[in-house]
């Protein structure tokens, strides 16, 4: 649905986006990565139309921006807030509006997930009495009641808590199911892992890491093999696929090519010991990006707070 | 385009009118203007309706008598009662005047007396008088004592030297110069200086208050935008001319919201009290006048608002923005003493003062027909011109943050779009 080629952006005196490239189809949800500051935000709002972009080319199911493409987006910038002194559904129904849905629509719409996502209650009451995840909730309606085609999440499950962060997350899965194509950016590791299916890390402005989720921990990970067992293990080291290998008294570490026939090795094993636990260790996003990004000095950056 | 500009108008205009700060406005005009007139209406002189008695202190003795006789015969009540009664409170050489006006004092306070006069020196040349009442407002008793005091002491110096009073009666014209304004049909209309410097004070004042209320909630809700980043939203909703467009209609509807109110007051006001005003046959005009000014002024609200980030700057900017309005209030005197000055055109023409300006000086004197295309022009030109510029910083401004820009920048946003 959206494809994005070698996107630049300069700022003054940084280049935030420097030969970003990217592709979204339509049902897959998009995990945009990366340290805060990496560039994620300025991506996103050039592919809003927010930003102008200094270099490269965004087609929308291959066409250029247009006026009318604004009904079709949904998005949900990363710092958050809402007209403070307007009531809530008139809120929602004016951003539902200015996405140009019907009035009538917009209202039974808007209903509809306040019900959901439990609100229905506070319709009539102004903004600044909810709480701050209800204000959230409140503005992902806004994002998505107008049933776009392309949804921009910038960084949706901060300061949510846990009930609400599965909510959001099903939420999420449907509009997948739907056929949207969503992009989310986030710096927490676990939900990208959890969620996209294709992903990106950008840092310092270019895309470091890209590619399906399983590509990339194939490609940049090393798999190790856990295994616990009773009798003899030394023939372990010499098993195909097996690059490495630890042996103790009753468990053995293996790390693995590449390549490695999984299958294959717990063929090998079954008969000559006993195996009591046989346990494949795949490297989480996590580490993978960690060891791709760096950590610098003075702090974790991928895990950041903020 | 043209439906979303109108949704931004709605939202702009609905969430705005229910806002304390419009509010404010739309009662606190009335209230500025009715106090205005009864302010006027406190200096503006009334005929009495009832014989007020004013006491008389004399340190030379010459005065107090003839003062008493001349005021009660010459200014009657519509009932053909004395309009003034004299009652002497001390009179004579070597009175005592402290003590004499001490107790003068006690009985206007204790409102036995409306007021007194202090002869407190009279010879050759000067004589001294002083006027003291509660109402320091009383300019008709002060103009009246002062001319009854002048043709008596006139007459008596004339005796001195040998003259007769009544030739000196036959030398003096009496001379009654009324004010009479000249509408733009040649008709002739009285009016009172009073008159026509609140007329021309109100308009001022409608205007200042009709652009800086809605000035405020413009640069306010722009700022609550960038802070709380719905405008990223609007901006991915809507182009920034369509938000911008939006944004200036929606306020036009406050605008004349705010004229409608007011205007239903003054005319139900007028219709109450009676009570006039120089400029209404100017309404048009002004009214045009009214909305160049205010169109214009949006765009200035727009370009000046749209890259602050806190309202405390967007206060400072505003502030500077109310002088530029508030120059013409004060210019409200010296305009009406020489209302053709060369001055006065001369600002007439510069943008930022001619609505302001005109609303001055049409209820004071109509200037010439050329002035007014000349400046309707001037802001037809200018319109469209800030609007463009305040238009390519908003779109730029708007989505700034942290720190505002600098005046550099902006001027450049304003010039490469």
């Amino acid at each position: 649905m959206l494809a994005v080629r070698n996107l630049r952006k300069d700022f003054a005196t940084i280049r935030a986006v420097d030969d970003v490239s990217f592709d979204i189809g339509r049902g897959e949800i998009f995990g945009l990565l990366g340290p805060n500051g990496a560039g994620k935000t300025t991506a996103i709002r050039i592919v809003l139309n927010i930003l102008e972009a200094d270099g490269g080319t965004i087609t929308y199911d291959g066409r250029p921006f247009s006026g009318a493409l604004r009904n079709q987006i949904g998005y949900l910038p990363e710092e958050r807030g809402l007209y403070r002194k307007s009531k809530l559904l008139d809120t929602i129904l004016y951003l539902a509006e200015i996405r140009g849905m019907k009035r009538a629509k917009a209202r039974d719409e808007a209903l509809r997930w306040l019900r959901r996502f439990d609100l229905l209650t506070y319709q009539e009451r102004k903004v600044e009495e909810l709480s701050k995840g209800n204000q959230q909730k409140i503005q992902f309606i806004t994002s998505i009641i107008h049933d776009p085609v392309l949804v921009v999440l910038d960084e949706p499950f901060s300061g949510l808590d846990p009930v609400n962060q599965i909510l959001f997350q099903e939420a999420l899965r449907e509009l997948k199911q739907a056929g949207k194509a969503i992009i989310f950016s986030t710096h927490q590791m676990d939900q990208a892992e959890k969620l996209s299916d294709t992903l990106c890390l950008i840092n310092k402005g270019k895309v470091v890491l890209g590619g399906t989720v399983r590509d990339v921990k194939r490609r940049y990970g090393s798999n190790s093999l856990h295994v616990e067992f009773q009798g003899d293990g030394s023939f372990m080291k010499s098993l195909a696929g097996v690059r490495r290998a630890m042996i103790y008294e009753n468990a053995a570490e293996l790390d693995l090519a590449p390549d490695a026939r999984i299958q294959d090795i717990l063929k090998a094993m079954i008969g000559k010991v006993e195996i009591r636990k046989f346990e494949l260790l795949e490297p989480s996003l996590q580490s993978i990006f960690i060891e791709t990004v760096g950590i610098p000095a003075g702090g974790t950056m991928l895990q950041g707070a903020a | 385009m043209i439906a979303k500009v109108l949704v931004v108008a709605k939202w702009e205009y609905l969430e705005k009118v229910k806002s304390k700060a419009f509010l404010i406005g739309l009662f606190l005009m009335p209230i500025i203007m009715v106090g205005m007139g009864l302010f006027s209406g406190l200096l503006a002189a009334r005929e009495d309706t009832s014989t007020k008695v004013i006491g008389v202190i004399d340190a030379s003795g010459d005065l107090a008598g003839p003062l008493g006789q001349r005021m009660e015969q010459k200014y009657l009540l519509s009932n053909k009662q004395p309009n003034y009664l004299i009652r002497e409170l001390s009179v004579g050489k070597g009175i005592d005047l402290d003590s004499a006006v001490a107790r003068a004092n006690q009985l206007t306070v204790a409102d036995e007396i409306g007021g007194y006069a202090v002869v407190s020196s009279h010879g050759a040349p000067d004589t001294v008088v002083e006027y003291r009442s509660k109402a320091v407002g009383d300019l008709l008793i002060a103009a009246r004592l002062e001319e009854t005091l002048k043709s008596i002491i006139a007459e008596q110096r004339a005796r001195a030297r040998g003259i007769d009073p009544a030739v000196l009666k036959d030398l003096n014209a009496n001379l009654d110069v009324r004010m009479v304004k000249l509408s733009q049909a040649g008709e002739t209309e009285e009016s009172g200086f009073l008159k026509v410097y609140m007329t021309a004070y109100v308009f001022l004042m409608m205007l200042f208050m009709l652009i800086v209320t809605s000035g405020q909630l413009l640069v306010r809700s722009i700022i609550e935008e960038k802070s709380n980043r719905i405008v990223e939203v609007l901006v991915s909703s809507v182009s920034s001319t369509e938000l911008m467009a939006g944004k200036v209609l929606g306020l036009s509807g406050l605008g004349f919201t705010q004229i409608a109110f007011w205007a239903l007051i003054g005319t139900a006001a007028s219709l109450e009290f009676g009570i006039g005003f120089v400029a209404l046959d100017n309404a048009l005009l002004l009214i045009v006048y009214f909305i160049l000014g205010y169109l214009f002024y949006a765009a200035i609200f727009i370009g000046v608002g749209s890259p602050l980030t806190t309202e405390q700057e967007a206060q400072q900017v505003t502030s500077y923005l109310v002088i530029l309005l508030i120059v013409p209030i004060i210019l409200a005197m010296p305009a009406m003493k020489d209302p053709g000055a060369m001055w006065l055109k001369i600002l007439t023409f510069i943008p930022f003062l001619t609505p302001t300006m005109m609303a001055l000086r049409i209820p004071i004197q109509m200037p010439a027909a050329w002035e007014i295309v000349a400046t309707i022009a001037i802001m037809l030109v200018s319109i469209p011109a800030a609007m463009v510029a305040a238009g390519r910083i908003f779109r730029i401004g708007i989505l700034s943050t942290g720190k505002s820009p600098k005046i550099a920048d902006i001027i450049r946003w304003a010039r490469k779009g």
